[in-house]
């Protein structure tokens, strides 16, 4: 299926519409104030989760290190990096390295090892603002993307130049067979993100998030990298073609209407169960008290 | 009544009354009751009934302005009732007429879509008005009564005539006395109450035989295919990764019992695997294969978490951990998922060593002896 | 006796002639005249029940046209519908008509949604039905049977429910099946046999849906339609129930004759269920099939529930602890077994035999048709809540994993807030519900001793402040009324006893003279004083016709 969704588009050039609405949308720069005052603002704040306040404290400290201290780390590039490589490296020594380790080789306790996990995995989670980490819970929520897309490409050049690992598709994600993606969605993935993508609960506070926000493009790449405890769906388990269907599937449902009227959430027995108490019951209630009471 | 005719020969009812014959129609001649007015009439057979009316509120003055403003009101709703319930008409007939077809596809999101939505508030508005003038009208219209209905306890003497007649008939058919026909009646009862209940066996059969709850298609060398029929290789699945398997058999894909979770594990999650006792080669490299059929109620368990090595079943939120050898750690399961024997033969594709050793699914009362 | 033409009373209008010649062979005047005269009390609260039945009867009307589209086998067949992102998927013939049905027939889907809203909206007015016959006291002797059977017309309409959302056999349903399969299994000793019984077999087989769909339709309903008759027919013979006041009395029943107030509002009680039915099944889409896909085992999705009715029954098997019992020579009883068969059969016996368990308690044997209030019957109301509160913690749990998801909560500690909440919260329910009862008996024995708080604060001499009482009835030399506690209603506000004029009519503009409704009021007053000074008891029919009259007490 063919789409005129600029989402959709594969994330080649640096000046994609995408980009060019994020940043009308939502001025972003990396200085920590800004991207603390956007957490601030995000819909995340409502959430009541147990505070590693020493990790946020972590990261703050050593992100203003590295912010403040001279660019010492920068002796083992070579003269073979690209300038977005460079630009890449240096995005990830402010920000990546607390966690991840110089070259990317993890800190225990704190952050994986990034090598082999490829530029999908850094497209997805950064891209989703599951990156950086503000502090240590049972799941990285996702957020507003803290880096521009031109900074998310330099890193994923960074990355992928140094780890390796699987790199992102290009073409049109939403071309494959609609119905076998629905087939395909539902053996693989419904289990946990609901029969259409509403997300559902995990064990102990871990959640599968709902993809109504999902372009094509994380999910793909979350299908690639499997991100925390998502599996990982390689390519010859699914294979390009039949991850497309599943986008198309996904993303045609996600978009088309309701023919029945208001969806309540599209999420079944709970939802109906609620609205049959709180509307229709409530509604006749009132008219039987109505009747009842004197003219 | 007034037709009936009393010619000779005629075997119509009687003529005259039995000397039983008694009630209103003795109180009151048809000249009594002719010269009554209809309110009369209607409270003397309330009373014949037990109702008396003590008070009657008789609704609004007939042309003052309270009546004229619930007349309006009371007409303005049913108008309304109407204009909706012919709009609804309209759409109905009209869409794909005059109006734009009413089969909704996926991609439009406007007319088709608005289709059902417009018949339920268009025919919903016009059955509640219906039902709001119904109500005004008898609020702001109609006279408001208060009546009184006596109620009566059982009656001695019915209870006592209607005794009389039942056990003088039962004393009168003698089965009392005549025991053999007592006794005979009630074996003849049972034997027809059984014949008739008998065609009912027809859905009783042995859940037994051949003990079908405790196997299933997998078998010695049957390989491990995909929803679509292609078997597997060692190397197609990523660490971290889970895909649901079914045995190679025709319609193996929908069978209730045979789906299967080939799970790759991770190095870290290899470490400390620890699979139960007796099933410690059941996996292949870091390749197991646990049943999907969650052993508490059989759902299909698959929300795989990777990190934690849970697997959650959505239906009663059982949690089994695949590197202890799919144990429910949390939740209503008792029994671990059983676990599918596999290697990989000649052709490099897994294949299944045996049938599960235990039955898949949910307990049942004898599952343990089979 | 004979008539001639001329006779008097004789009709003379079309109509009146029709209606002789159907009462000259059917004679249908009296007993149609003692149905329109029959009085129904009035109050909001008897209406419960009513809107179950009304929904029953868009069920039935909304069901049979269902039945002209659906087809009832697991034959597989290949999708060729319109609705494209099932197109060419395998899929049985029963859920392929579902599809059928919502988007090939003009209309189908409004009626499939109108059908299924009702049937929430049926058990969902049970309920709500039977807690008020449970709060007032209304199953007491002589009703004892229609709480019986008003019981079996609830499990029947769980039976109903149940078979009718596992016909289309989509995802969520067939997840339903699946379970409803194990919980059959766990049956100690018989389990697997009646498992065979109903399934002809193993899970799934090719039978079970032809078989719901003949229980759905035909047996569920039929018994279902006898035992409404029986239910109603009760009701009439046994006359209403009503609450305490003045002139009602345990040999009475004041309100409206059936014709035609009642039956008025009855009917447009009828229409406005059927409007909000109808609205809701437009405007609120519920159990889109197609969005859940066909069924297939080896498929699930998270928050995969039943509706809301069985929802509790889910949420007892979520909470109950994994607890296999073992039996010697190897044979178990399932955990599965208690939190579903058991914990059913336990509530629903426990609800049946509430009428006698409470007349063995109270050794309250005589016959009651006066309704209590809740709060005149503290142990009985608190009792209800607690019953209620464990219900509604059970039907929570059922929706655990769409709460936690929601609301950003651990699975996990949702299961354990159900474990624990499920014991704890009902006795404290009980407590607190109580002490309401009590405290609500006590301002109504204050404001009767008392009078009613006026407002008015007035200064005593000596400087204390007062506030004055309006006193309810004549009161004795200390100021206290006589008025002994009767079980009705109080007034707690001056305005309710006449305190204020009535409101003056009109929207916009008045459209009544006060001082009209002055006078009405007036009259209103004088005409209620005289009808309560009448003797009640006393009137009965002006003649028995010759026969032998019957004690009256």
């Amino acid at each position: 299926m063919s789409t005129t969704d600029p989402q959709s588009d594969a994330l080649t050039g640096e000046a994609t519409p995408r980009g060019l609405r994020r940043w009308s949308r939502r001025p972003v720069d990396a200085s920590p104030a800004t991207a603390a005052r956007l957490r601030r603002r995000s819909r995340q704040r409502r959430r009541v989760a147990n505070v590693a306040g020493l990790m946020a404290a972590l990261v703050l400290t050593g992100t203003l290190y590295s912010a403040l201290s001279p660019a010492h780390a920068t002796q083992e590039s070579n003269a073979t990096e690209s300038s977005a490589e460079a630009a890449g490296r240096e995005l990830y020594e402010r920000s990546c390295i607390t966690c991840h380790g110089e070259n990317l080789e993890g800190v225990p306790t704190r952050g994986p090892s990034l090598i082999g996990v490829g530029e999908a995995a850094v497209y997805f989670q950064v891209h989703t603002g599951r990156m950086p980490l503000v502090r240590q819970e049972a799941q990285a929520p996702d957020k507003p993307a803290v880096f521009s897309d031109e900074e998310i490409d330099q890193l994923m050049a960074y990355v992928q130049a140094n780890g390796g690992g699987p790199t992102l598709p290009s073409g049109d994600l939403r071309d494959g067979d609609l119905a076998e993606g629905g087939e395909l969605f539902r053996l693989n993935c419904a289990s946990c993100h609901n029969f259409v993508g509403e997300g559902g609960a995990l064990s102990s506070g871990k959640r599968a998030p709902n993809l109504e926000d999902s372009n094509d493009l994380e999910i793909y790449t979350a299908m690639l990298s499997g991100p925390e405890n998502m599996p990982v769906f390689g390519d010859n388990q699914l294979t390009p073609e039949e991850k497309r269907s599943i986008i198309n599937y996904i993303q045609t449902v996600k978009e088309q209407a309701d023919p029945g009227g208001f969806g309540a959430g599209r999420l079944g027995p709970s939802a109906e169960g609620l609205v049959i108490w709180v509307v229709g019951i409530a509604a006749l209630m009132f008219g039987i008290f109505w009747m009842g009471s004197k003219a | 009544m007034s037709t009936r005719e009393s010619a000779p020969g005629s075997t119509g009812g009687a003529d005259v009354p039995g000397p039983l014959h008694g009630g209103p129609d003795d109180d009151y001649s048809p000249e009594q009751l002719a010269a009554m007015s209809r309110e009369e009439l209607d409270l003397l057979g309330a009373r014949y009934d037990s109702v008396q009316v003590l008070h009657v509120d008789p609704g609004p003055e007939p042309g003052s302005a309270v009546e004229k403003q619930a007349v309006r009101q009371v007409a303005l709703t049913f108008a309304l009732a109407g204009v909706a319930a012919f709009a609804a008409f309209v759409v109905y007939v009209g869409s794909g007429w005059f109006l734009p077809d009413w089969q909704w596809n996926i991609t439009d999101t406007g007319w088709s879509a608005l289709f059902t939505p417009l018949i339920g508030a268009l025919g919903g508005l016009a059955l509640t008005l219906v039902g709001v003038g119904m109500v005004l009208y008898t609020k702001k219209l109609l006279p408001h009564e208060t009546a009184v209905q006596d109620k009566h306890d059982g009656s001695h003497f019915d209870r006592v005539t209607t005794g009389a007649t039942l056990v003088g008939g039962l004393h009168d058919s003698g089965l009392a006395r005549r025991k053999l026909i007592t006794r005979s009646l009630v074996f003849m009862g049972s034997g027809i109450g059984l014949m008739l209940l008998m065609p009912l066996g027809g859905l009783i059969r042995n859940p037994n035989t051949g003990d079908p709850l405790g196997t299933t298609s997998w078998a010695e060398g049957v390989r491990l295919v995909r929803d679509d029929g292609s078997p597997i290789r060692p190397g197609d699945q990523q660490p971290g990764s889970l895909e649901t398997v079914f045995p190679a058999v025709p319609g193996g894909n929908r069978q209730s019992d045979a789906a299967t979770m080939l799970i790759r594990l991770r190095p870290e999650q290899l470490s400390v695997d620890r699979p139960r006792t007796g099933q410690e080669d059941f996996g292949y490299g870091d390749y197991v294969a646990y049943s999907k059929i969650c052993t508490h109620a059989g759902c299909p368990v698959s929300l795989y978490e990777q990190e934690t090595s849970r697997i959650l079943c959505p239906c009663h939120q059982s949690q089994f951990d695949v590197t202890q050898g799919a144990r429910p750690v949390f939740g209503p399961a008792t029994r671990p998922l059983p676990q599918l024997p596999i290697t990989v033969d000649d052709e490099g594709f897994f294949v299944a060593r045996s049938d599960y050793i235990e039955a898949v699914g949910p307990t049942y009362w004898n599952r343990e002896r089979i | 006796m004979a008539r001639t033409a001329t006779a008097p009373g004789v009709p003379t209008t079309a109509l009146g002639k029709a209606a002789l010649e159907v009462d000259d062979r059917l004679i249908v005047a009296g007993p149609l005249r003692r149905t329109l005269n029959k009085v129904f009390p009035d109050h909001w609260s008897f209406l419960l029940g009513e809107i179950a039945l009304y929904a029953f009867v868009i069920l039935l009307l909304s069901g049979t046209y269902l039945t002209f589209f659906y087809d009832a086998s697991l034959r597989e067949v290949v999708y060729d519908g319109s609705y494209a992102p099932l197109r060419g998927l395998e899929m049985s013939a029963a859920y392929d008509s579902a599809l059928y049905l919502s988007f090939d027939v003009r209309g189908g889907l409004f009626v499939r949604q109108v059908h299924h809203w009702a049937a929430l909206l049926f058990v969902a007015a049970i309920v709500v039905h039977l807690l008020r016959i449970f709060f007032t006291g209304a199953f007491r002797r002589p009703r004892e049977t229609n709480w019986l059977i008003g019981v079996g017309l609830l499990l029947l309409a769980l039976g109903e429910g149940f078979t009718g959302y596992s016909l289309p056999d989509d995802l969520l349903s067939g997840t339903g099946l699946r379970i409803a399969s194990a919980i059959i299994l766990s049956i100690p000793v018989v389990g697997t046999w009646v498992h065979w019984a109903v399934f002809n077999g193993d899970y799934v087989g090719e039978f079970v849906i032809g078989r719901f769909y003949i229980a759905h339709v035909l047996i569920i309903p039929a018994i279902l339609l006898a035992l409404i008759a029986v239910h109603l027919l009760i009701l009439v013979k046994q006359k209403h129930t009503q609450f305490p006041g003045p002139g009602r009395t345990e040999h009475n029943v004041v309100g409206n004759r059936l014709f035609p107030a009642f039956a008025a509002k009855a009917g447009g009680l009828f229409f406005i269920v059927f409007g909000v039915v109808a609205a809701l099944g437009g405007l609120v889409q519920i159990n889109p099939v197609w969005l859940w896909g066909p069924y297939n085992p080896a498929q699930v999705s998270s928050a995969s529930q039943p509706d809301w009715y069985i929802m509790f029954l889910d949420g007892s098997t979520r909470l109950f602890p994994a607890w296999d019992i073992n039996l010697p020579g190897d044979y178990n009883i399932p955990a599965l077994f208690w939190p579903t068969v058991v914990i059913a059969g336990l509530i629903f016996t426990v609800l049946a035999l509430y009428p006698m368990i409470e007349r063995k308690l109270t050794r309250d044997t005589a016959s009651h048709h006066l309704l209590q209030r809740p709060r005149d019957v503290p142990v009985r109301t608190s009792l209800g809540v607690m019953a209620l509160t464990f219900y509604i913690v059970l039907m929570l749990s059922g929706a655990n994993d769409v709460i936690a998801e929601r609301f950003d909560i651990s699975l996990n500690a949702m299961t354990w807030a159900g474990r624990i909440g499920v014991l704890i919260l009902p006795p404290i329910a009980y407590v607190l519900s109580y002490r309401i009862c009590l405290g609500l008996q006590k301002h109504d024995r204050e404001v009767l001793e008392h009078g009613l708080e006026t407002g008015v604060i007035r200064r005593l001499p000596h400087g204390e402040f007062i506030e004055v009482h309006q006193p309810l009835g004549p009161v004795d030399e200390h100021g206290h009324s006589q008025l002994a506690y009767g079980g009705a209603p109080v007034p707690k506000r001056m305005n309710q006893v006449g305190g204020a004029r009535r409101a003056i009519r009109g929207f916009f503009t008045p459209i009544e003279e006060p001082a009209q409704v002055e006078l009405e009021q007036r009259r209103d007053e004088q005409g209620l004083a005289a009808a309560e000074s009448r003797e009640l008891t006393t009137s009965g029919r002006p003649s028995d016709g010759g026969r032998p009259q019957e004690p009256r007490d």
